[in-house]
């Protein structure tokens, strides 16, 4: 709503504070599709939430079991496909077991699907071992009943996967609960991590229904910040968020927390501790391709409001 | 007697799987099912209000009694309850799994009943040719062909000898249909809506964000400050020149980026947040307990 | 003692059942004729406004009680609820009215509160059944279905109440396009803010739960207003009583700590943290870990297969 009046003959400056939109649209798309062309390393000081989450991670003996639900779908890939895969990476290298299961989407479970066998085949190319549905990660697809089933998980982990079938490799579908993932599970408690990668609400759903597991999150950049009252009570381990996240996971996974090179991250959190990274592997993923971008279109919104204030500063002037 | 939990020995209440006993169960219940639905559609609204009410009442007090009705601690798969009590709790305990699936079935079926709406709607519209009759064809068009692709394929996939069909090269037409229309087209045009938000954020942030008054500009402000110090670059320059300025100061250093933006995230943004969240949640409250208990006279009544 | 209760304590069962309390009360209260008072909510005063301005353009109304899962939970209620008022309102100046439903429960529970509003104002004839309709229960399908209804119908007034994600921008901007007067809120915290830049009025946390008190003065919901208000008191109070007791008591060495329900001495006297303060032990007690309970076992052929919870 204008609190001046319209005037006909406006100034420049008086121009700049109603740019038609076509303009603004026009100069946002290449602004944000240029920096994708290019890969440049850019300077990063992760945040605590985000330092946290892989120390946590790492900390988890290797070869145990985590629960990993998955809630995104192909609409917020930006952000969510970059977590899972940063995730991922971090399960598959300490050869962590998986169950994977989603209550958001009736299209999430595909797309995690994907997600896993892509990053399964970058690792073999960088010398690792794949990854193997019903042996390494267990897929027990999409609940409706998101309340119910989160209830079910924390009171009687194996009733949910009764009467589900999973595909190995090869064969034909097999009960789940027959698959070396459920070996030795007995409650929710007996997985080390549940782990959840989502753009919708079901954050709350599993804070609330969650108390044996510990937990973390990686979340789109929009939900940073109701989540962070979760990670500040220490409702969670960790917290991932957004691009942001994702090449503060990234940056990390080059250089691990404490340990001295010529990109130490420090954390007052673990001091005397010194947790490695992973450097000679593929640690660059979706956040390294984002970020450059990320910088550009964050100026150009930076800008676009100083040019709006300017121009309604020009025209209020005017107007005395 | 367990009404609901699905036991060994077999009760009243169950049957085995792929019996004929059960699908003459079934078969008995859908009939009562029915019956009971024409019996309240000619009943007098008074009782139906009733009907409703109970229905809702009872629904509602199993996840109370769920949550409040204390719960056994540290129980066997073979312990027997010790009086009552505990066995009113083993037996809340044991339906819940089976609860949360019927949850799920009455989701199955309303799908049904939204196919039902978009068809009545869009139908209608080509029928009688009204204004963008066109977009309806096109919307039951899709939704057909993706019935029937998606569900052909899920069919084929059931098959145990075809797992093969995890290698695309084993492939056929209905998989690549559902290939197309699901991967190619929803999955990206789904992507492709989400990008739209980017423009719009530009646009509404243009418009919206002046500096009008003191409290709009102490948000232009902070949000400022945080968009900054999500830039890596920008954050690492003013670093540097806070660290030319005095290194050992720590007033000084906390007026770094990460300093500052933090500080807002924990001391302004989350209690902000934590303040509304009780708001919300004492609301909900309130509200699930005047739904739970029929206080509420729905429809806007004045 | 139940499981749940070594977790959380009594006392945020008794905290929880202390504000139901609150709530029934006032209501109650409210019940016995006592005029209770609630502070005036600018986007609520908005909605004769913005009917008004929709009957005079002769262009229809619009709603969307957002986005909420399969079934049709508070949230939703509460947006058919105000719907159902805006409803009333709409009918009474005879503007039409689309109602955009995510999912198909939601749908029905729209149709019949919608039905019973035209019924009640002696205008059923008046009543379109398609003005409710499904629309997808895929989010942006939703959104791209509702974005494409605002633009082809040009609504005047847009109401976007309940739970909304990613879309929220999407349906604001497409509205501000056609220059609609919006009235909006939702309750995911996160989408506020997009609301607020692209809307004329928002509601903001429990002004939405406020609302139907509000609009219609029912004395269930405003006795329950002044309830949760009550409650919002108590929590305040808490924090302020947690703050000094934690304050005072942080201060000195223990010798001994309050672990798994016993009292232990420590090895050397440490300085009292947080988890020592009472108020930390009533809000978050250190149950004993492993407790056993003797039972008498079931025979064989009476285990239940689906019985006994995890430890």
């Amino acid at each position: 709503m204008a609190l001046v009046e319209p005037n006909p003959n406006p100034s420049f400056l008086e121009k700049l504070q109603s740019i038609p939109k076509p303009v603004i649209y026009g100069i946002l798309l290449v602004v944000s599709t240029i920096p994708l062309f290019f890969s440049v390393k850019l300077p990063n000081k992760p945040i605590d939430a985000s330092i946290d989450f892989y120390a946590q991670t790492m900390k988890l003996p290797d070869g145990c079991k985590v629960i990993l639900c998955s809630d995104w779908t192909n609409s917020t890939r930006g952000e969510s496909k970059g977590e899972m895969e940063a995730l991922l990476k971090l399960l598959m290298r300490k050869h962590i077991k998986f169950v994977l299961l989603s209550i958001g989407d009736t299209q999430a479970p595909q797309v995690a699907k994907d997600t896993i066998r892509e990053v399964s085949a970058s690792e073999v190319a960088s010398g690792g071992t794949p990854y193997k549905e019903f042996e390494d990660y267990v897929n027990l697809g999409y609940y409706a009943a998101a309340e119910g089933t989160i209830l079910a998980i924390n009171n009687k982990v194996l009733s949910i996967a009764k009467g589900k079938k999973d595909f190995p490799e090869g064969a034909g579908p097999k009960d789940a609960l027959l698959s070396p993932v459920f070996q030795g599970i007995k409650s929710v408690s007996d997985f080390n991590m549940f782990f959840l990668v989502t753009a919708s609400g079901t954050n709350r759903t599993i804070l609330e229904r969650i108390t044996k597991c510990p937990l973390m999150y990686m979340v789109s950049g929009v939900m940073v910040p109701e989540n962070t009252s979760y990670y500040a009570s220490g409702q969670l381990k960790g917290l991932c968020g957004g691009v942001k996240g994702v090449y503060d996971l990234e940056t990390i996974m080059e250089a691990g927390i404490n340990n001295p090179g010529p990109d130490l991250i420090e954390s007052d959190k673990y001091k005397g501790e010194s947790i490695p990274g992973w450097k000679g592997k593929t640690n660059k993923g979706k956040g390294t391709a984002y970020y450059l971008a990320l910088h550009f279109t964050l100026a150009l919104l930076i800008l676009a409001v100083v040019i709006g204030n300017v121009g309604m500063f020009a025209a209020k002037r005017r107007a005395k | 007697m367990n009404l609901l939990a699905q036991v060994d020995p077999k009760t009243f209440w169950n049957a085995t799987n792929g019996s004929s006993e059960l699908f003459i169960k079934l078969a008995l219940a859908l009939i009562f099912g029915i019956a009971l639905a024409t019996g309240l559609m000619f009943a007098p609204p008074q009782l139906r209000k009733w009907v409703v009410r109970v229905v809702t009442f009872v629904s509602g007090l199993f996840y109370v009694l769920f949550w409040l009705f204390p719960a056994p601690i540290s129980r066997q798969p073979n312990d027997a309850p010790r009086g009552t009590v505990e066995a009113l709790s083993f037996f809340i305990s044991d339906s819940q799994s089976v609860v949360a699936s019927l949850t799920n079935v009455i989701a199955g079926f309303l799908i049904g009943l939204g196919i039902y709406s978009l068809l009545r709607v869009h139908l209608g519209k080509i029928a009688k040719q009204q204004k963008d009759w066109f977009f309806s064809a096109v919307l039951v068009i899709s939704m057909f062909l993706m019935i029937f692709f998606g569900y052909g394929d899920y069919i084929q996939r059931q098959d145990p000898k075809n797992f093969v069909l995890a290698d695309m090269k084993n492939w056929g037409w209905i998989n690549y249909g559902r290939d197309l229309l699901f991967d190619g087209l929803l999955q990206n045009m789904d992507a492709g809506m989400f990008s739209v938000v980017a423009f719009y954020i530009m646009s509404a942030a243009y418009r919206a964000f002046r500096a009008r008054s003191i409290e709009a500009t102490i948000l232009l402000v902070t949000a400022l400050v945080v968009m900054l110090s999500l830039m890596g670059v920008v954050e690492l320059m003013w670093s540097g020149m806070i660290d030319k300025i005095s290194p050992d100061n720590p007033i000084v250093q906390s007026f770094k980026l990460s300093a500052v933006s933090s500080w807002l995230r924990s001391n302004v943004q989350t209690p902000a947040i934590r303040g509304i969240d009780f708001g919300v949640g004492i609301g909900l409250m309130a509200m699930g307990l005047r739904l739970w208990l029929s206080l509420e006279k729905t429809g806007g009544d004045s | 003692m139940g499981q749940q209760y070594l977790d959380t304590g009594w006392f945020l069962m008794f905290l929880t059942l202390l504000m139901v309390g609150f709530i029934l009360f006032n209501i109650s209260r409210a019940h016995g004729g006592k005029d209770l008072y609630i502070r005036r909510i600018s986007g609520l005063n908005a909605i004769d406004e913005a009917v008004g301005r929709a009957t005079e353009m002769g262009r229809p109304v619009l709603m969307v009680p957002g986005l909420s899962d399969t079934t049709v939970n508070a949230k939703t209620m509460q947006a058919i609820n105000i719907f159902g008022y805006v409803s009333r309102v709409a009918a009474r100046f005879g503007n039409p009215i689309l109602v955009c439903c995510y999912n198909a429960s939601t749908f029905t529970v729209a149709q019949e509160i919608i039905r019973d509003v035209y019924q009640q104002e002696g205008l059923i004839d008046k009543y379109d059944v398609d003005s409710v309709r499904f629309i997808s229960d895929r989010q942006f399908a939703f959104a791209a279905g509702v974005s494409g209804l605002i633009l082809r119908e040009k609504a005047a007034a847009t109401f976007f109440m309940g739970e909304f994600y990613a879309e929220s921008l999407i349906l604001a901007e497409t509205a501000n396009s056609v220059g609609a007067i919006q009235v909006a809120s939702s309750t995911e915290l996160t989408q506020t803010p997009f609301f607020i830049a692209a809307c004329d009025y928002v509601l903001i946390g429990d002004e939405f739960y406020a609302a139907s008190a509000f609009l219609t003065r029912q004395p269930v919901l405003v006795g329950s207003l002044v309830g949760q208000d009550w409650c919002k008191l108590a929590i305040i109070g808490m924090i302020i009583a947690g703050t000094l007791t934690n304050t005072l008591q942080q201060r000195g060495e223990i010798t001994q700590e309050h672990k798994e329900g016993k009292i232990v001495d420590l090895p050397k006297p440490r300085n009292v943290l947080a988890k020592d303060t009472i108020f930390s032990r009533l809000l978050k007690p250190d149950p004993e870990k492993d407790i056993k309970v003797a039972r008498e076992h079931l025979p064989p052929d009476q285990v239940p297969s689906g019985g006994g919870s995890d430890k």
